[in-house]
């Protein structure tokens, strides 16, 4: 089951292990309002299913499986007894969200719907790929949790084969998250307020004692900035007044700072408004490692030197900190490594000696713990898995008179994220040189609108121009854009909707209209 | 469940297997090479199998061993000669399909050996240090040879086949120039060796050989008979061709690795190589260059002053000499070579308002640079040619002089076939003047070997120069090498330079007793034709017609004033333009090629290639060129496109199987992820951005995690000399097994963009410009005002942004930045794009 993830562009070497169960016969479930090309491949089975949902109705369509399974008995119910709790309250409250009340709202049929629950139910394995098509709603979180309740209910966990895997965008978020750059979780994910924990940190830090009320999340940050509580941020490898939702605000926000410092490899968008920009080391020039989404920590290696004055981040945090008055100071970032192993139980066995060329996969807690590959084997982290109740949570802005069309944003194959990397690389301006709206034959003819013209996307909050791609892969009354380019800034047009628990943007749908 | 271990011999040698396993892969597992074209791991079948791998299996008989399980006790032969001749035949039989160039024309014939295609093309892409370092490889000296080069490489470059040769030396003076002003450094000895070598002679043959016996941890001292290093360079090559401030810094830059240097020592006076071994010295390289000149056999010879003498007294340009030669405005330089030219050309510049150079050949047949003597006419030098001396007067009162000369005709040809130019029967010419250059050019010299016991056992040539071989420099006397023009006679600057390396590299042999990396057979190369009439000119078709960049030059009119340089050196952009005419002759897919290392090993017949293009090289993919004339029919390109994006067609000779003609095309459906170029074993297709076409082992691979989405795929970054080449990934590396998608095996390039940050940038408002700065200043202005701001607004005032760019480490310690040293935990990053 692929929910919310175009495999094969987003993440093309896990869309080529995808191709290849496709080539061997695996059935497909694919929800996704586009027509992805993994779409395409569930739409051209025979028993494949493809729930093309209208844009945010995941969570009802989750909820209409569910509902399904446990209608016609086809829960795991010794995995359930063993390992679950909270089942009886799911299954009472997912009886609203029967396939037939369902399908309105997602546009999609209830037989489909129930289908889906059969096939996913009754496989002797089946895996979960989602990706941003999940959690860049709104109702995120709880999409996430929907998902996570068709697992528990149909125990396809903790065998090979099985499970659920978030799909992550970038090469190293899910290691920036393990080390804890997250304003409620200390390194490997310990919690801020607790007090033995922060103490045995303090000592390794060697400062008094560490603040143990919670941090601002990124877009509180800026409402504090726009309030004027919030002064200062220092930015490192990230362009936010690009790549964030609704980067109207969040530019205003970031000139509204009194002193904003950006570390990058370009001048990116946020570095344009900065006070002092920092000359970083890009990944072929620093030594480290990274953590990618199946926990494999594994070496970055310098092969060249950097360019000019440029430093590595490390050795630049290393500078601010002195010139503080902390006493931070490493040779090598394998001294890094051998502080974080001691702070972070997870990482507790992870060294650059141990590493090797394949890396090792957390948790991977003593110095001879192989890694764990595969988790949830015998028990979830917190013991019972928990079902949760999960209620449909609108999309901040739909389609309306004005507005008429869902825009989704997504990434495209040949580049990533603002840009700033594979836009200055030989030979992609001429795969992909300019923003393009894919835009179902159904709505170009309405509009009146031709392949390869340009024309202005507008919102509620903004306008950018882009080339239109008269496409099937978008569903009638959506259209599609990426955001990689730095003179269409897409996000400006992209919703002010936030997850009311992680405060992601709400990148996969906004209320938008096309002019000439 | 464990497999189960069988035993087998493979040619002679028993060897462990698990069951399952191919006898290919046991062989590999074990260190044995059984050679493959076509083998392609977890791939379908061949179209047509290369039998490559075919083995002799006692009782199965032939078969290959790619196919074929092992089994328990098999005995099998892998290099009968039967086998081996097979092989040979196969491949001799791809040979003559196989349609390309190894290597460029231009880095061929360069002396020094130079990857030429190369640092001209890392000029191409601006990365300047990197060509620099490949030249230094083979070539310390590139800015002295940048200005003084005969340019052979030039001679050869096909460009010409479509307008102009690419200035290749212009550019290689280009980087030389770029390297000192932006203070581009050699990396230090790695370790010391403590042996030591004497270099005798600072010229281009000591200090290249000093400079790669220091790279290699030797002490080095250079014993030189002047006050100053550079030979040749320094004392007879003039100013306004080689600045002596230029030739300052390149020399610096060479001692600056730590080699000592004993000045205004004379060998025979100061030293002798026994008084140097009692020093402990282990080795010499006697590199003392010619300064004696060719005599002139004419009646009044000793009237004639000496041109070796005359050059470096312009060089070292006395306020005596300047006046003594300023009172002479009739000159005439007796002589064809560069000392002439180049006499003729100082004596200009020094006020003579008249310079003949008198030659007895024809314009052609000088051996000085055609293009000097072109730029020494433009400076009103005058030749007279096909003409000779008889006889010079003196008049003692007014210290006029008078030569008699002859008009020449070329006699019969003598034994050797050799016209030689006599006087014509009857003619008579008389010159008037000021003053006679002799500048015939040097010759051997002997003398050294009265200076001791161990020079007099010196074998020298019937020239009088010293017998040293011209591979590894070595004379007949054990630890005594000899290179430059005192062992090979007056030969160019370059060719002194690569003697300097080869005397370097034995030496370093003898010392360490270290035989160097073997390096691929750089003899072997399969080439589009050694002469240009032998190239198919369909290979430029479509080629756009740009002229070479010119040389920007002071006019001769002023130039004539002063020793100022005369050329000044392309500009950044004309480098970068001449750069980028280079057609690329040499293969891309040399780093890559087995077919090349099968054929050196089989020694196949490069002459039985085709000489004619088949089919057209397509270059309209945005990463991948493709040219089907090199293909081997292994069809690994299109079992290993995941896309079905690759369309092959093959033909082969129904009778013998052998492959007879291919064509490869990327369709629309291509994803540009270079699986298949990858998978080529030959350059039917290559990278468009590799730049630089090198053997296998001169490449190094450095593992890593690509940069893009979270997958985390190992990657290989390949790099030379401190640039990347290109992304390779290892087919027994998780989580993606050799694949790559387009960003990952192309989207390198931006490391080296011009739009880099490289230096701090500071401003006090968002409506001021920034301003560059140094780092001091920066750290130190965000420390203060990120203080300042927890001091007045508290710690929850401020916070940090960190990012997936950053690595586990840098995440850690910004998170820790923001914990420990600001007291907040106000850290987030960007996990919600």
């Amino acid at each position: 089951m692929i929910c919310g993830s175009n495999t094969t562009e987003a993440h093309p070497i896990v869309g080529l292990k995808v191709k290849e169960a496709f080539k061997r016969g695996k059935r497909f479930i694919v929800i996704d309002p586009r027509r992805t090309e993994v779409a395409a491949m569930a739409e051209s089975q025979k028993d494949g299913i493809w729930l093309r949902i209208k844009p945010g109705s995941n969570i009802p369509v989750l909820n209409a499986i569910l509902h399904t399974i446990f209608e016609e008995g086809l829960e795991n119910r010794e995995f359930l007894e063993a390992r679950v709790e909270n089942v009886e309250a799911v299954r009472q409250h997912v009886l609203d969200y029967s396939p037939e009340r369902v399908s309105e709202t997602a546009g999609v049929p209830a037989e489909l719907i129930r289908r889906a629950a059969r096939a996913y139910a009754m496989a002797e394995n089946a895996m979960i790929l989602y990706g941003l098509g999940v959690t860049e709603h709104k109702g995120g979180t709880a999409g996430v949790m929907a998902l996570a309740n068709l697992v528990l209910a149909t125990g396809h966990v903790g065998r090979p084969y099985n499970g659920i895997n978030p799909l992550r965008g970038q090469n190293n978020v899910q290691g920036a998250c393990d080390m804890g750059t997250l304003p409620y979780v200390l390194p490997g994910y310990l919690h801020t307020d607790d007090a033995e924990v922060l103490n045995a940190l303090a000592k390794v830090w060697q400062v008094a004692r560490l603040s143990s009320s919670p941090g601002l999340f990124e877009p509180q940050m800026y409402d504090a900035a726009l309030k004027g509580d919030f002064k200062g941020l220092y930015v490192v490898g990230y362009d936010p007044a690009h790549t964030q939702g609704d980067i109207g605000k969040v530019q205003r926000a970031l000139k509204s700072l009194n002193f904003l410092v950006v570390q990058d490899l370009f001048l990116t968008q946020t570095a344009k408004l900065a006070h002092v920009v920092l000359p970083a080391a890009c990944f072929y020039e620093k030594d480290g490692t990274f953590t990618s989404g199946e926990r494999r920590v594994r070496r970055v290696t310098k092969a060249v030197p950097p360019p000019g004055q440029a430093k590595a981040d490390w050795e630049i945090v290393c500078l601010i900190a002195q010139a503080m008055g902390y006493d931070m100071c490493y040779s090598h970032p394998k001294e890094i490594m051998d502080e974080i192993a001691q702070v972070t139980p997870i990482y507790g066995g992870i060294s650059y000696e141990r590493m090797g060329q394949t890396g090792q996969i957390w948790p991977c807690p003593t110095k001879d713990h192989p890694g764990t590959p595969l988790l949830h084997t015998e028990r979830f982290p917190i013991g019972k898995g928990r079902m949760q109740c999960v209620s449909y949570i609108m999309p901040e802005e739909e389609p309306d008179r004005d507005y008429p069309l869902a825009l989704i944003t997504g990434r495209r194959l040949e580049h990533y994220n603002n840009g700033s990397q594979t836009r200055r690389c030989q030979g992609f301006d001429r795969l992909s040189n300019m923003e393009v709206l894919e835009i179902n034959p159904v709505d170009a003819q309405r509009l009146s609108v031709t392949d390869g013209e340009i024309v202005s996307v507008e919102s509620r909050r903004g306008a950018v121009k882009a080339r239109v791609s008269v496409t099937e892969r978008s569903r009638p009354g959506t259209v599609f854009m990426a955001f990689h380019f730095e003179d269409s800034l897409v996000n400006l047009l992209t919703s002010y909707g936030l997850d009311p628990k992680t405060l992601t943007p709400e990148y996969k749908i906004c209320a938008v209209r096309i002019t000439k | 469940m464990e497999k189960m271990q069988l035993q087998l011999q493979i040619d002679g040698r028993i060897i462990e297997a698990a069951e399952g396993q191919t006898i290919l892969e046991a062989a590999r597992a074990n260190g044995i090479f059984i050679p493959t074209l076509c083998f392609l791991e977890r791939a379908e079948e061949p179209r047509q199998p290369c039998l490559m791998c075919l083995v002799e299996i006692d009782g199965m008989g032939r078969t290959r061993a790619c196919k074929t399980p092992v089994q328990n006790g098999m005995v099998v032969q892998s290099r009968t000669k039967e086998l081996e001749q097979f092989r040979k035949e196969r491949l001799q039989a791809l040979a003559s399909v196989h349609y390309g160039d190894c290597r460029a024309p231009c880095n061929l014939t360069c002396p020094g050996g130079i990857n030429v295609q190369g640092y001209v093309n890392l000029i191409a892409k601006g990365e300047y240090e990197a060509a620099w370092r490949l030249i230094r490889e083979r070539n310390p000296l590139p800015v002295s040879v940048g200005r003084v080069c005969p340019r052979f490489c030039e001679t050869r470059c096909r460009r010409v086949l479509v307008d102009e040769p690419i200035g290749i030396n212009n550019l290689k003076r280009f980087v030389g120039d770029y390297a000192l002003e932006h203070g581009f450094k050699d990396d230090l000895p790695e370790k010391e060796t403590g042996r030591r070598v004497a270099v005798i002679g600072g010229g281009p043959a000591g200090l290249s050989c000093a400079y790669y016996l220091r790279k290699k941890g030797h002490e080095v001292v250079i014993f030189d008979a002047n006050e100053r290093l550079g030979g040749a360079l320094r004392y007879w090559i003039p100013g306004y061709k080689l600045p002596k401030k230029q030739l300052d810094r390149e020399i610096q830059g060479i001692l600056k690795l730590g080699i000592h240097v004993k000045r205004g020592q004379r060998w025979g006076d100061a030293f002798n190589l026994q008084s140097l071994k009692e020093q402990g010295f282990e080795a010499f390289f006697i590199a003392t260059g010619l300064s004696k000149q060719k005599s002139l056999d004419v009646e009044g010879a000793e009237l004639a002053w000496d041109g070796l003498q005359f050059l470096r007294q312009a060089n070292e340009h006395s306020v005596a000499f300047v006046q003594e030669i300023q009172a002479k405005k009739r000159i005439l330089v007796i002589g064809g070579g560069d000392v002439a030219v180049d006499v003729a050309r100082s004596a200009r510049r020094l006020g003579a308002e008249s310079v003949t150079v008198i030659y007895p050949r024809s314009r052609v047949e000088m051996s000085a640079q055609q293009r000097d003597v072109q730029e020494a006419e433009k400076e009103g030098v005058q030749f007279f040619l096909m003409a000779a001396p008889l006889k010079i007067h003196g008049d003692e009162g007014s210290g006029a002089v008078k030569v008699e000369m002859a008009r020449t005709i070329l006699s019969e040809p003598d034994e050797k076939g050799i016209r030689q130019p006599v006087p014509m029967p009857g003619s008579r010419l008389f010159w008037n003047g000021d003053l006679v250059i002799s500048a015939l050019g040097q010759e051997g010299d002997a003398t050294f070997k009265s200076y001791g016991a161990i020079e007099a056992a010196i074998a020298v040539t019937s020239k009088n120069t010293i017998k040293s071989n011209p591979s590894t420099m070595a004379t007949n006397v054990p630890g005594v090498f000899a290179g430059g023009d005192v062992a090979s006679g007056s030969r160019s600057v370059i060719q002194a330079v690569a003697a300097g390396r080869r005397a370097a590299d034995s030496i370093h042999e003898l010392l360490v007793r270290e035989i160097g990396q073997t390096a691929s057979d750089g003899r072997f190369n399969f080439s589009k034709g050694k002469r240009f009439e032998e190239v198919d000119l369909h290979n430029f078709d479509g080629a756009s017609l740009q002229l070479s960049e010119t040389m920007p030059a002071r006019s001769p009119e002023r130039r004539i004033h002063d020793f100022d340089e005369a050329e000044l050196g392309l500009s950044e952009e004309m480098a970068r333009r001449e750069a980028e005419r280079c057609l690329q002759c040499g293969c891309l897919g040399l780093s890559k090629c087995s077919f090349r290392e099968l054929a050196v090993s089989y020694r196949v017949d490069t002459n039985k290639a085709p000489t004619r293009l088949v089919r057209k090289i397509q270059k309209d993919h945005p990463f991948i060129l493709v040219d089907a004339n090199k293909c081997v029919g292994c069809s690994r390109c299109e079992r290993s496109c995941r896309y079905n994006a690759l369309k092959l067609e093959l033909s082969f000779n129904p009778e013998t199987q052998m492959l007879e003609g291919s064509s490869i095309t990327l369709t629309e459906s291509c994803v540009s992820c270079g699986a298949c170029v990858d998978a080529c074993p030959t350059g039917a297709l290559s990278k468009k951005g590799l730049a630089v076409p090198l053997f296998p082992e001169e490449v190094q691979k450095v593992s890593s995690v690509c940069t893009y989405c979270g997958t985390g795929c190992s990657v290989d970054v390949v790099v030379n000399n401190k640039a990347i080449l290109e992304m390779r990934a290892d087919k027994t590396l998780p989580p993606n097994w050799g694949e790559l998608c387009v960003k990952g095996r192309f989207g390198y390039t931006f490391y080296r963009h011009a739009d880099r940050l490289t230096v701090p940038l500071v401003r006090d408002s968002l409506d001021e410009p920034f301003r560059e700065t140094d780092w001091v200043e920066a750290i130190g202005l965000v420390a203060s005002r990120f203080e300042r701001l927890i001091q007045d607004h508290g710690p929850n005032s401020v916070g940090i942004l960190s990012s997936s760019r950053c690595t586990n480490e840098e995440n850690y310690l910004l998170q820790k930045l923001a914990r420990a040293a600001w007291l907040t935990n106000n850290v987030d990053n960007c996990a919600r794009v």
